[in-house]
């Protein structure tokens, strides 16, 4: 039919990406695998003529069944159709191909503003600074012996890698999954993550000594998980905005699996190693934060251990149970 | 080259007063005794054999000796101690000279002096005698003793050697004997030339040449004085028994202690108890000489007692040592000297067996009496009970100084085989003892 306005098919992915776009000038456009269709898919599980789109009389868009063993699908649905009406923002499934048919009326969101972002380099190599810095005055803080240039580069040179590494992880994701790298905002996450991993390491640390409670330093891969699984979210997140609770609980469900795995690891080393566990890094005196005890109190408390250690007499030898758990007296 | 020389003259030079002696001594004189001792001892001598019940194999050999008309023989506790943990996986079987076997049964043991009496399936036997010099204490340095045993399971041998007096640094007392014993020999009889039971054949020094121990003949004729029925051989009863004889041994230990005063040793602005007793062997080491120079200095002595008691293979207790650190800032910053200080901070503890111990438990807090003589610490206390002895544990101590950022004394006090009343008191008094120095 001649004058009829053009429509577009897209082909897209499952998620909805635009892989391939055909404009058609036509009122009837036939697909399938044959060489005898408008629209020739190379998918195996498309029939040699699968479907055809067409207009009805109150110029709406339908796609109807030809002759296909596999037939037509609504998007992801498993309700098998004969005719499928196409608004432009579902899509069909033939085979294994998805589908979206729009016309010319199709409406599109409006335009979005260019920003200019002046902070965004500026911010992120201050990022990139500030973790090398922490990381670099790490190594200077615990260094007691000769210093050494390799004793810092090389320490720092691995976690240059190791982020760019995981950056690059990000973005090659981010690429496929929403078809844009997003390269600032995935580096932006990454540095900010790994320099709260650091601060929140050494901060541990220091929490344990200054506050006199062993939990923080053998405990803390808790807090680092978390922290993974936090900034794991967020790239997630970068990558497009949907799915987010969805998101949200795969992350988290990791992260819980991390942490169990982490923490049954932990109780058997403790049952079949001797971990004595105490404070083992001291820091400058100036930083305890909690009271002293009177020696009579100290060897009260240490008299307590007694009975503890006579119930434990008789557990099995490696065996997991409440005395494992490593918690402050 | 001068030192090469010196030493290739002295050796040429004892060689040629050897030759001296040989000549002007009649040649038989010192190994026809030999002679006549093994002759007279060689019907008393077995050796002792821990077989592995379901192979028929040895699992572990030592000697003995017949010291009474009945079959009753002394040996090493620790010649035994397989059989004694575990009765139902092995048992004891004697080999005499002549190529005779027998199965044995154990009367008593003593964990303390390491000795085990253990009774033959047959009476009448010659049988050796204590040496009434030697239970009176009064053998003579350079006596020369004989002992006897089958070193290494290649025969029964005869060993001259030197009566040398006890170990002075020994808590338990132990003879010295300059002879090459060989492992096989334990629980064999050291004997005067009067072919009277003078010692046990226990241990020897490793990295020392014929640095041999015996234990003194009154501890045998002690045990074998009291009156025993056999040894009930259930488990349990015999964990009570091992564990009932360390906390009798570790209560006198820690009596003698309690009686002490705790000498006061300086390190820099500190002083800190130091080796109580005359049994205690210290060492003194330091970082100073390092290349490069060191950025703390460290001084540490460490002072350990001769008082392990062996129990079982993988269990050995009743050790004590005492640990102190010095270190002082050269160039590190607060941060840095706390870094190097944590490398000190640990318990020096012997090893963990899951099967003899319980996980260890910790207290720890900062620790401040609040009076001028004494710095403000931070105190470890760690702990783990024997799984198998009621009563007993393995307390270690650990203290470091916190009043100054840039200098520290670490010091660590660690009892093995020990009450826990006993570890209490002696760690209290430990602690009140870090003071500033006057």
């Amino acid at each position: 039919m001649p004058g009829s306005s053009p429509l577009w098919i897209e082909i897209v992915t499952r998620h909805g990406h635009l892989l391939q776009r055909h404009r058609f000038e036509r009122d009837e456009v036939r697909i399938g695998r044959g060489y005898d269709n408008d629209l020739i898919l190379d998918d195996p599980f498309v029939a040699p003529r699968h479907v055809r789109i067409v207009r009805d009389g109150n110029n709406a868009l339908a796609a109807e069944e030809v002759e296909s063993a596999n037939g037509l699908y609504e998007g992801d649905g498993k309700q098998r159709a004969a005719r499928i009406a196409l608004h432009g923002d579902n899509s069909i499934r033939i085979g294994r191909t998805y589908l979206r048919v729009r016309d010319a009326a199709h409406a599109v969101a409006a335009e979005r503003l260019v920003k200019a972002r002046p902070w965004t380099w500026p911010l992120m190599v201050g990022l990139v600074i500030a973790l090398v810095g922490m990381q670099l005055a790490s190594t200077w803080l615990h260094q007691t012996t000769e210093p050494r240039l390799a004793d810092y580069a090389s320490p720092a040179l691995a976690f240059c890698f190791a982020i760019a590494a995981w950056i690059a992880m990000w973005t090659i994701l981010s690429r496929i999954f929403s078809g844009r790298a997003r390269v600032q905002r995935n580096l932006v996450i990454a540095v900010s993550g790994f320099l709260v991993l650091l601060v929140f390491y050494e901060l541990a640390e220091l929490g344990a000594f200054a506050l006199s409670r062993r939990g923080l330093t053998s405990y803390r891969f808790v807090g680092l998980w978390l922290i993974v699984g936090f900034f794991t979210f967020l790239h997630l997140r970068a990558m497009s905005a949907a799915h987010s609770r969805f998101k949200a609980g795969a992350v988290a469900a990791l992260t819980i699996a991390a942490l169990g795995m982490q923490t049954l690891a932990g109780l058997q080393a403790r049952a079949t190693s001797d971990l004595q566990s105490y404070v083992r890094r001291l820091k400058p005196p100036e930083f305890r934060l909690v009271g002293t005890q009177s020696e009579t109190r100290f060897f009260a408390a240490a008299e307590g251990l007694k009975t503890m250690l006579d119930r434990s007499r008789t557990d099995q030898p490696g065996e997991i149970d409440e005395y494992a758990v490593d918690d402050d007296d | 080259m001068t030192s090469v020389a010196a030493r290739l003259c002295c050796l040429a030079l004892g060689a040629a007063l050897g030759l001296d002696a040989a000549r002007a001594a009649p040649p038989e004189n010192l190994s026809s005794v030999a002679k006549g001792v093994y002759a007279a001892a060689r019907p008393r001598l077995l050796q002792i054999r821990t077989l592995l019940g379901s192979t028929e194999r040895q699992s572990s050999i030592g000697s003995g000796f017949l010291v009474s008309a009945d079959g009753s023989a002394i040996t090493n506790y620790h010649v035994v101690s397989q059989y004694v943990l575990e009765p139902n996986t092995y048992r004891l079987e004697y080999t005499a000279p002549d190529g005779e076997r027998g199965s044995l049964k154990l009367i008593a043991f003593d964990i303390a002096n390491d000795l085990a009496i253990v009774q033959l399936d047959k009476a009448g036997q010659p049988y050796f005698e204590f040496e009434k010099r030697a239970l009176a204490d009064r053998m003579s340095r350079g006596e020369r003793l004989y002992s006897m045993g089958n070193p290494l399971d290649v025969g029964f041998t005869i060993i001259e050697g030197t009566y040398n007096g006890k170990v002075e640094r020994s808590y338990n007392d132990r003879i010295h004997f300059s002879g090459a014993l060989n492992p096989g020999m334990s629980g064999g009889p050291a004997v005067s030339s009067g072919n009277r039971v003078v010692g046990v054949n226990v241990s020897k020094r490793m990295g020392g040449e014929l640095m041999s121990f015996l234990v003194p003949a009154r501890f045998a004729a002690q045990l074998l004085s009291r009156q025993h029925a056999p040894v009930a051989l259930s488990p349990e009863a015999i964990r009570a028994e091992i564990g009932r004889q360390i906390t009798q041994w570790q209560a006198g230990l820690y009596k003698t202690l309690s009686a002490q005063t705790l000498p006061a040793r300086t390190f820099g602005p500190y002083q800190a108890p130091d080796s109580p007793a005359a049994w205690f062997s210290c060492w003194g080491r330091t970082n100073a000489e390092q290349v490069p120079k060191p950025r703390a200095m460290l001084q540490s002595t460490t002072c350990n007692t001769e008082t392990s008691l062996f129990v079982a293979g993988d269990l050995s207790t009743g050790q004590l040592r005492v640990a102190h650190s010095y270190a002082k800032s050269v160039d590190l910053n607060d941060f840095q000297f706390a870094a190097f200080l944590s490398g000190q901070f640990r318990p020096s503890w012997f090893g963990w067996n899951r099967k003899r111990h319980t996980r260890t438990r910790c207290h720890e807090a900062f620790v401040d009496e609040q009076v001028k003589e004494a710095p403000p610490l931070r105190a470890v206390w760690c702990a783990r009970a024997y799984r198998d002895f009621e009563g007993l544990y393995d307390v270690s101590l650990l203290a470091v100084t916190q009043d100054r950022a840039n200098e520290a004394l670490v010091t660590r006090l660690s009892m093995h085989g020990v009450s826990y009343d006993n570890a209490l008191q002696l760690g209290k008094r430990f602690l009140a003892e870090i003071r500033f120095a006057r």
